[in-house]
């Protein structure tokens, strides 16, 4: 199997032997997973193959029933959701968990604040000001800037999706993680998703669950293939699309388009 | 769940104009419409203040906010010189801070507790927390005393409420006022809005590195504060203290109070209470004899009809009715927005 091109850095996500049930059902099955600095990583797989579980696991939404997490290089499999956040951890979820009855700045600016100090600042502050300022430059950057003091439960589900992307970036994450960026958006919407999730910063390291293959493989330098909760190949994008068994899991579905 | 909520901002002239009309009062209502209606109605509010200022902006409906005010009120009553209690004679504004501190230190502490469970288990953490502080205080008469702590010693502020319930309803009104402007400033802090994303998504805040559990239990702490100032007003308002007057009736009393006021607009607080205590005093005069169905005595009657219609018409409460009829007067019917293109997904 080929190595990514980074290989010789540390990994900044390594996943040993992951088990996560639920109940009866063995929703992750000893799922290894490395993930080097600055790499450009999609996880596919057909519904149900345990993406978001793994997603989950890392984020910290809850632990695995066995195995290791390390993330930047510490053991984190026993800690919560919001110190691996502080870490430098940011992910969106498949469907948006905004805060509904905030205002578009009023959510970045969490998602700026959560990062920081300051949680329990009860009097106004000049940082405020500067979070705010973050928050707005997020705004423009995810298109949102004209929306800035509209309540997030009158935006349209693209403009959600949207937001829900600057949530995470706008925390200035080591690692990204994003769960289907591009559910339920326009043709319109995913081309300029793509060409923002290809103009970030290089230094940040993405992990990308994606159904729409045209976004992924266009983003992605190194993809994992996932079914039935296992990870059943792993390689580049081109090596995914000639793939025989990526081809069986999808026959049918007109998902792995060949140019 | 909770309902999506957004908080709206209250405007100026509204306020100003009330707090207007409030400062004139004493010179257009009888002392005892002072007395009965309005300042009952500005420390009322300000119980169900915090119980809306948790509900709104935290998305935790809780029943404790009695059992905190009582324990301010016992407090209160057994640091400063009265008939019954411990009779600690301290200087009642010494008396006033201790019971704020007793009051919000017991709020963080349940609320720790508390701030772990969500929805209607904490609405019966917190009922619990109610009917203990309840019988607690009816069980030790060594801080109750028998049937109650009479003859409060009141602050010099008061005057003799008796003779002049001028300064005890303008005391009312400035701390209503600063209670109002206060919980509303600190929903636009970072804490603030920080709660307001716990109301929203807790799975977000979590993944954006908040603490969500201490966030609640800050949240908790705050309302506590206020509910303890509203415990030490009605120990001023009634001077004196009894466990029947924190018991459950009056945990659903403030219930009921938020309820019909609007539980997603701090202002609901002050409309719900001056509504209950109008009905409370004006009720036995309006209502006629109607077979053994309604009476003057009915009071609980007509406030639950009250409740019911409200809770079915307008979960807004009587201020969501308002925000409506006010959103239909400024956008004049008009012609259905044209339908947007659909877009083709391929």
């Amino acid at each position: 199997m080929a190595t990514p091109a980074t290989a010789a850095e540390p990994a900044i996500l390594r996943l040993s032997g992951i088990d996560r049930r639920f109940g009866g059902v063995h929703a992750v099955r000893g799922v290894d997973l490395e993930v080097r600095p600055g790499e450009r990583r999609a996880v596919l797989g057909p519904n149900g193959a345990g993406k978001t579980t793994v997603f989950n696991l890392i984020s910290g939404e809850f632990p695995p029933s066995s195995g290791r997490v390390e993330l930047f290089g510490h053991d984190v499999t026993n800690l919560p959701a919001r110190k691996r956040a502080r870490m430098g951890l940011s992910r969106t979820f498949q469907t948006s968990r905004l805060f509904a009855g905030l205002s578009v700045e009023d959510n970045l600016f969490l998602g700026a604040l959560g990062v920081g100090a300051g949680h329990l600042r009860m009097v106004p502050s000049s940082k405020d000001g500067r979070l705010r300022e973050q928050a707005r430059a997020m705004a423009s950057q995810v298109g949102l800037d004209s929306r800035l003091d509209d309540l997030v439960m009158d935006l349209s589900h693209g403009e959600q999706r949207q937001l829900e992307v600057g949530m995470a970036l706008v925390a200035e994450p080591k690692l990204l993680m994003l769960d289907e960026p591009a559910a339920g958006l326009s043709r319109a919407e995913r081309v300029k998703l793509t060409e923002m999730l290809l103009g970030l910063d290089e230094s940040i390291t993405l992990i990308l669950i994606e159904h729409d293959m045209d976004v992924a493989l266009r983003v992605a330098q190194w993809v994992t293939m996932m079914h039935d909760g296992a990870v059943i190949v792993e390689g580049t994008p081109e090596e995914i699309r000639g793939n025989q068994t990526v081809h069986d899991l999808y026959l049918g579905s007109g998902l792995i388009s060949h140019e | 769940m909770n309902p999506i909520v957004s908080t709206k901002r209250f405007s100026w002239p509204a306020l100003i104009v009330v707090v207007a009309l409030a400062a004139i009062a004493p010179l257009l209502v009888s002392d005892f419409f002072l007395n009965s209606i309005l300042t009952k109605a500005l420390w009322l509010g300000i119980a169900a203040a915090s119980l809306i200022f948790l509900a709104a902006y935290a998305g935790m409906v809780s029943l404790g906010q009695v059992g905190i005010y009582g324990i301010a009120g016992m407090a209160y009553a057994n640091l400063v010189l009265a008939d019954g209690g411990a009779g600690a004679a301290w200087n009642p504004y010494l008396a006033l801070i201790g019971a704020l501190v007793i009051a919000t230190v017991v709020g963080l502490g349940f609320g720790w507790i508390a701030a772990r469970s969500e929805g209607i288990y904490f609405l019966m953490i917190t009922l619990a927390f109610s009917v203990l502080v309840y019988y607690f205080f009816s069980q030790v008469t060594g801080l109750s005393g028998f049937g109650g702590i009479n003859s409060v010693d009141l602050p010099g502020v008061v005057g003799s409420p008796e003779t002049d319930p001028v300064p005890r309803y303008f005391l009312t009104l400035v701390v209503a006022v600063l209670v109002f402007l206060g919980l509303g400033a600190l929903s636009r802090t970072a804490f603030g809005l920080g709660m307001q994303g716990v109301r929203d998504e807790p799975a977000r805040m979590r993944a954006l590195g908040f603490d969500v559990t201490r966030h609640r239990t800050l949240a908790f702490g705050v309302a506590a504060f206020v509910a303890g100032v509203a415990g030490v007003l009605s120990v001023f308002y009634n001077t004196r203290i009894t466990p029947g007057s924190i018991n459950l009736a009056q945990t659903i009393d403030v219930l009921i109070v938020a309820v019909i006021g609007g539980l997603y607009r701090l202002e609901g607080a002050w409309v719900g209470a001056l509504t209950y205590a109008l009905i409370d005093n004006y009720s036995r005069e309006w209502v006629p004899e109607v077979g053994n169905v309604l009476g003057p005595a009915r009071f609980n009657t007509l406030i639950g009809v009250l409740f019911l219609i409200i809770v079915l018409a307008s979960p807004g409460g009587l201020i969501g009715i308002w925000d409506s009829l006010m959103a239909k007067v400024r956008t004049p019917r008009r012609a259905p927005a044209p339908k947007p293109v659909p877009q083709t997904i391929e």
